[in-house]
């Protein structure tokens, strides 16, 4: 209670009501919410009240419920897709071609060999004698002149595995003529490919002796490698191809495939397949991944690389050649040689200018069908894929193949998918706040993040890593059954809860917030014409320097083009905003209660004053109690009490502002006669 | 002010007045500015969100027209019809052929140009020859005694390029010179000799054919008849009369199919490859040239009946031999043009000629642009294009040097110093028919034959030989289903919406409406000045009043009456500072004068209260 500089006006720095009664009608008087005024100030009309407080409750009431049902809807945080056309310029996105010829590495060439002889026992095994022929033609030209002794050796294996296969011929012919139960035979092919396994132990060791002789006339390095690899790794032959048969429905169907089990030999399962030939492929894929997960982590690749010569014959992008800027080379073990042009996207060589296929990257590829790995992969031609800069291309998942022989012309058009992310839907820019560590240095895709969620999951259950995917950082290492010789199993087991949403990947890899798609349409013409086969070829032959016999099925010309600059944006945006929130909160308000934020401070001021007014009146009374009450607050007690009576009675007329006039007025005059 | 306070209808500025304490004074000051700032921010911000688009995306099932298919053969002419123009090029290109790649293993250390100066009274290889470069910085400057300087070497440098040749270690490219500056000059050279004779070939073919008016073009490339063996639409037989010839420069003669020329666009009937448009087309793979296209085919546009097909830049191929499937999807896009986003409704607002007299594509300004930018600074026009009015394409007969000036400008173009791309803008609404493509082998094995021979019956007697499976090609091309998917943009707001808007976020915060900004404005702006002007005023009064004391003092006190009944209008304004004037004045009497209700909703209410008011606060005023 300081008196004022300024003015003449003697001004407390809060001043507090004398009396509830005078704090109310302070309040009531000069509130602004609606409905109070008449509810308060209309005093001793009970009809009038209680029909103030009925439409004030009611007006409450459908205030409260709008609130409820607008932040129910905000909280749901709900968003519309809005679409926008883009048409600037923009970069060419990446392409990766790969040849489909993985490289057989000198390192494990062996095994490899070794293998494919495996694949063409089974063959054998399973479907006679004369499928497997050219599995052994291709081997036999394949292995070197030291090998020839292994292939006289083989032919001798063959015979024994011939006599076998007549036995099992047999066995099979009884079953179907005498409907021994398919255990039976199970326990007949047991015992062949116990004999079996017999015969491919000593093929082993006639290899193990090539082996040496072919080691000591490699080099020192790769021996001491070789060595350190192939002495502790051996081809497995406890994982080979069955026929598997069961009665179903009433009928026999057999199918094909490989049993795995757990560490101890338990808790096994026939991975099968309907179709044999998926069988074979995805046998070979097993040991060819135990194989290839020998090699060591880094591989010298560019000792084995392939110039991108040998692939790309021709490469022009909007009529000129492609510059070297942005190129990466890697190698897949199944799609062979890939090479990604345009990478990182940051050479401005690389905009696209205009759309149409002058415009657009042309190449033209070696799809030649070498016969580097028979049963890795079926298909002949070249794989191509098209992607956003900075990405891993996972080939297995995106690319397409292109025919031999053929121009195929790929139109492409881009649409984007920006999303909200927050509180909006769950999405991350470029991994950022994502539980699972990305094994790829490249930018964040689901995929990666998927595989690598995969990767951490076969680390901790089955301890070692899946070969396809790489290692993270530490000493992990990727599996084969030297070391674990149940990984198969537990891999397989872990893939299937992938599959069914089992494991917590999906939940933890969420959607990139911004992303590129591109859309593929493509048209394909028969590449070199007859007429122009002749100078095309004898063009390429020569440039490349190499004489074979070059025909059209070992050519592919693609050319990628986009068919339009335009680009659909996919955007998500609230469809309420904290803006429009308010702005609809504030429509209500004004609607029903003609009240604002600052009406409910007023309340709040008003529930200070009670709480601090009833504070004081307990104190006085308190101080009361102990002794006389002070003259001059009694008498200022005393005084406003009278003028809110005064006033209430007034207002007792009918007309409610008349208080608050009168007492408005005699407030003013007493302000006036202060001044 | 006070009385403003005290009577309007915004909360909190009451409150200002009212409240008792200091502290509650200012905390109440504090709260209601922040009050003022937070409408202003989110009012600024709804103002920036007004030009927003949403967009509907509508799904229709309906008769669709169907679109205009364009079919073009790849190889543009026949071959044996273009004998007699072409022969000398060949000739030329052929003797090339044999130097690089024939017998001439042993001599690829020596570089050459192929030219063979003296044997041929050709002018081809004179003007621009292939070379073989061996080693291009070193040898770039020895060609032609040293006369050439690399200016675009570092583009088309050999070194720069991925996919270096073999070991035979030499490339094979074109140099073209400026004819004006023989110093000034660019070599271009090519990842394969391939590309580089394409090219090569490609250029001089060019300049032969813009010496050959368009009739006899016409004839030397395909007839309707030659094309096209079968047809069938919507289940019906269709023939030649369906199709419109359209003469493309770079494809020869392409058929439309539907091109609505005479007024009927055609449609279908329901979706399913059954339904659409099924042609047999015979590709006379014998009589392709050799060095201008490489792959045998046909090349296929869908577009809209006045779009023009750009063939060339995103026509599909179709493989012989087989038989192709074109599934369509029809999409139609509308954009909201100018304030929402910049694109143009008709071109009209483009500077560029649309050379093409088809309808607004982005495309075909580029093209339009370019060709423009062509005819100014060469002097003539580019074969691939439409000539613009009172220009005609380049040859080297006329214009000695277009080529080098086309080769400089196009790389000016696709570095975007031409401004074409800033100038052209995209159409704001636009058709759209995605295809999906399927291939199959066609003729079957057991059905090859009979339908071999069947075909070669319905060619008639024109054939001599029978009919091969490799120069046939079967093309379908049919709605997957008759759903138009339109997506439009519409504004996503109104100017209702942002009233609407703006009138929440008043009512939010200070429950104030339009009038109550009215009320602000007067009050701050109108009455403080008037305030001003009194207070001049009566200074002004004073000083006169000291001077004119002998004189009339009346005068001044006239005009003031004038001056407030001259205003009238403006005289609810003037009562306020009399009111101030009065409130200022000791008046114990105050009290009983009838006062305005407080805060009152009803602004003609405050009004009256006004008119009531105003009488004796002028008296009082005058007092």
């Amino acid at each position: 209670m300081e008196p004022s500089q300024g003015e003449a006006q003697q001004e407390g720095l809060i001043e507090f009501y004398g009396s509830f009664r005078e704090m109310f009608e302070f309040f009531c008087k000069n509130t602004t919410i609606h409905g109070t005024i008449r509810l308060v100030c209309s005093g001793s009309n009970r009809m009038k009240t209680a029909f103030w407080t009925l439409l004030l409750l009611a007006s409450f009431g459908m205030l409260y419920w709008q609130f409820g049902l607008m932040f129910r809807q905000f909280w749901a945080y709900p968003v519309v897709l809005t679409m926008s056309m883009h048409s600037e310029p923009k970069m060419f996105p990446a392409v990766t071609v790969c040849n489909l010829h993985p490289y057989r590495f000198e390192l494990v060439s062996e095994h490899l060999e070794q293998l494919d002889r495996m694949a063409a026992e089974s063959i054998t095994f399973l479907y006679g004698i004369n499928a497997s022929a050219w599995l052994f033609r291709v081997n036999a030209s394949k292995i070197h002149g030291n090998n020839r002794k292994i292939h006289g050796n083989n032919e001798k294996t063959r015979d024994k595995d011939r006599k076998i296969h007549e036995n099992d011929r047999k066995i099979r012919i009884k079953d179907r003529k005498i409907h021994i139960k398919d255990r039976k035979i199970h326990f007949n092919t047991r015992k062949i490919r116990r004999s079996d396994r017999k015969i491919q132990e000593r093929d082993r060791k006639i290899q193990e002796r090539d082996r040496k002789i072919q080691e000591s006339n490699r080099k020192i390095h790769a021996q001491a490698l070789a060595k350190l690899n192939s002495s502790s790794f051996k081809l497995s032959h406890n994982f080979s191809l069955l026929r598997v048969s069961d009665l179903r429905a009433g009928r026999k169907h057999s199918s094909v495939g490989f049993r795995l089990c757990n560490s101890t030999g338990g808790n096994c399962f026939y991975k099968t397949f309907s179709s044999g030939m998926d069988a074979i492929l995805e046998w070979y894929r097993f040991h060819y991944m135990n194989i290839m997960s020998q090699l060591p982590a880094i591989i010298n690749i560019s000792q084995h690389e392939e110039p991108i010569e040998d692939v790309v014959y021709s490469c022009q992008y909007n009529g000129e050649p492609c510059r070297p800027s942005d190129y990466d080379h890697f190698h897949h073990p199944v799609f062979g040689s890939c090479y990604t042009l345009n990478s990182k996207g940051t050479d401005p060589f690389w905009t696209a200018t205009k759309p149409g296929i002058p415009y657009g990257l042309s190449l033209i590829l070696r799809a030649e069908q070498k016969e580097h790995i028979p049963l890795l992969s079926t298909a002949a031609g070249v794989k191509v894929m098209i992607h956003s800069h900075n990405q891993t291309p996972f080939l297995e998942h995106e690319g397409f193949h292109i025919r031999p022989g053929i121009a195929t012309t790929i139109g492409i058009q881009q649409d984007e998918v920006n999303r909200l992310g927050g509180n909006y839907g769950k999405c991350t820019t470029n991994g950022a706040g994502v539980a699972v560590e990305l094994l790829y240095n490249s930018s964040y895709t689901l995929q990666a993040c998927l595989h690598s969620c995969f990767q951490r999951w076969m680390l901790r259950e089955c301890g070692c890593g899946y070969s396809r995917y790489p290692l993270p950082a530490g000493r992990a290492r990727h599996c084969d059954y030297g070391a674990h010789p149940a990984w198969g199993h537990c891999f397989y087991q872990l893939y299937r809860r992938l599959r069914s949403h089992r494991l917590d990947c999906f939940q933890q890899c969420p959607k990139p917030c911004r992303e590129s798609l591109y859309k593929v349409s493509a048209g394909t013409a028969k590449w070199p014409s007859a007429k122009s086969q002749d100078w095309v070829l004898q063009a390429l032959r020569h440039q490349n320097g190499y004489n074979s016999s070059s025909s059209r099925k070992e050519l592919a010309k693609v050319s990628i083009f986009y068919r339009q600059l335009r680009s659909q944006a996919l955007n998500e945006a609230p469809l309420l905003s904290e803006n429009l929130l308010l702005s609809s909160m504030g429509s209500q308000w004004s609607l029903w209660f003609g009240s604002s934020v600052l009406s409910v401070l007023e309340v709040l001021e008003l529930l200070a004053d009670a709480l601090v007014l009833a504070l004081l009146c307990c104190f006085r009374r308190l101080r009361a109690r102990e002794r006389p009450p002070a003259p001059e607050s009694s008498g200022e007690r005393q005084e406003e009490p009278r003028e809110g009576q005064q006033g209430a009675r007034g207002s007792g007329m009918g007309l409610p502002q008349h208080p608050e006039l009168e007492l408005e007025g005699f407030q003013s005059s007493r302000e006036l006669g202060q001044e | 002010m006070r009385w403003y306070c005290l009577n309007t209808n915004t909360h909190g500025c009451r409150r200002i007045v009212v409240s008792r304490g200091r502290l509650r004074r200012l905390l109440w000051i504090l709260l209601t500015l922040s009050a003022v700032g937070l409408i202003l921010w989110q009012c600024a911000e709804l103002l920036m969100n007004y030009y927003s688009a949403s967009v509907s995306v509508t799904v229709q099932f309906q008769k669709l027209p169907f679109p205009a298919v364009t079919i073009c053969n790849i190889n543009p002419y026949k071959y044996s019809a273009m004998k007699e123009y072409l022969s000398e090029l060949d000739k030329e290109t052929k003797k090339a052929l044999e130097t690089f790649y024939g017998f001439s293993e042993g001599k690829s250390k020596v570089r050459r140009s192929v030219d063979d100066w003296n044997s041929t009274g050709s002018d081809f290889f004179q003007q621009i020859p292939l070379l073989k470069v061996e080693d291009f910085p070193r040898t770039a400057t020895d060609l032609h005694s040293g006369q050439k300087r690399k200016i675009e070497g570092s583009v088309f440098h050999k070194d720069s390029s991925i996919v270096n040749s073999g070991d035979s270690n030499d490339i094979i490219g074109f140099q073209l010179c400026d004819a004006n500056n023989s110093s000034e000059c660019a070599l271009y050279t090519f990842s394969s000799g391939v590309n580089a004779i394409q090219e090569w070939y490609k250029l001089h073919y060019m300049n032969i054919m813009a010496q050959i008016p368009l009739e006899t073009k016409e004839k030397l490339s395909y007839s309707a008849e030659d094309l096209i063996l079968t047809c069938f639409f919507d289940g019906l037989s269709c023939d030649k009369r369906h199709f419109t010839r359209f003469h493309h420069p770079l494809h020869g003669n392409c058929y439309t199919f539907n091109s609505g020329e005479n007024g009927t666009i055609l449609s279908t009937s329901t979706g399913g490859s059954e339904y659409g448009l099924q042609v047999v087309l015979y590709i006379d793979e014998a009589d392709y040239n050799p060095f201008l296209v490489t792959s045998t085919g046909a090349k296929i546009i869908v577009h809209d009946q006045n779009e023009y097909p750009f063939i060339e830049d995103i026509g599909t191929e179709i493989e012989t031999a087989a038989a192709t499937s074109i599934g369509m999807h029809f999409t139609q896009s509308r954009k909201l043009s100018k304030p929402y986003s910049d694109c143009t409704e008709t071109g009209d607002d483009i500077p560029v000629e649309n050379l093409y007299n088809k309808s607004y594509s982005l495309q075909i300004c580029l093209h339009s642009c370019f060709q423009k930018a062509m005819v100014d600074s060469c002097g003539c026009a580019q074969y691939a294009q439409p000539l613009p009015a009172g220009a005609e394409y380049c040859n080297y007969k006329k214009n000695p040097n277009w080529m080098y000036c086309y080769y400089r400008l196009h790389e000016k173009f696709v570095k975007e110093q031409l401004g074409c791309q800033q100038i052209c803008k995209d159409a704001c609404s636009f058709k759209e028919w995605a295809l999906t493509t399927s291939i199959a082998q066609w003729p079957s094995i057991v059905s090859e034959d009979w339908m071999l021979r069947v075909l070669s019956w319905d060619k008639g007697q024109k054939l001599n030989k029978k009919l091969n499976k490799t120069d046939l090609a079967n093309l379908m091309v049919f709605y997957k289903d008759l759903n138009e998917r339109f997506i439009s943009e519409n504004p996503a707001n109104t100017l209702v919406i942002l009233l609407s808007n703006f009138g929440g976020q008043l009512g939010l915060w200070m429950s104030c409406s339009v009038v109550c900004v009215i009320e602000i404005v007067e009050v701050f702006f109108i009455d403080s000045l008037s305030i001003v002007m009194r207070r001049q005023w009566q200074k002004a009064k004073k000083w006169w009043n000291g001077r004119q004391r002998r004189s009339s003092g009346k005068a001044p006190q006239a005009s003031d009456v004038e001056r407030q009944g001259h205003d009238n209008p403006v005289c609810i304004d003037e009562d306020l500072p009399t009111f101030t004037t009065a409130l200022r004045l000791p008046l114990p009497q105050d009290s009983p004068l009838p006062r305005t209700p407080p805060p009152n909703y009803s602004t003609l209410r405050l009004e009256t209260a006004f008119a009531e008011q105003l009488p004796d606060t002028l008296e009082l005023g005058q007092h």
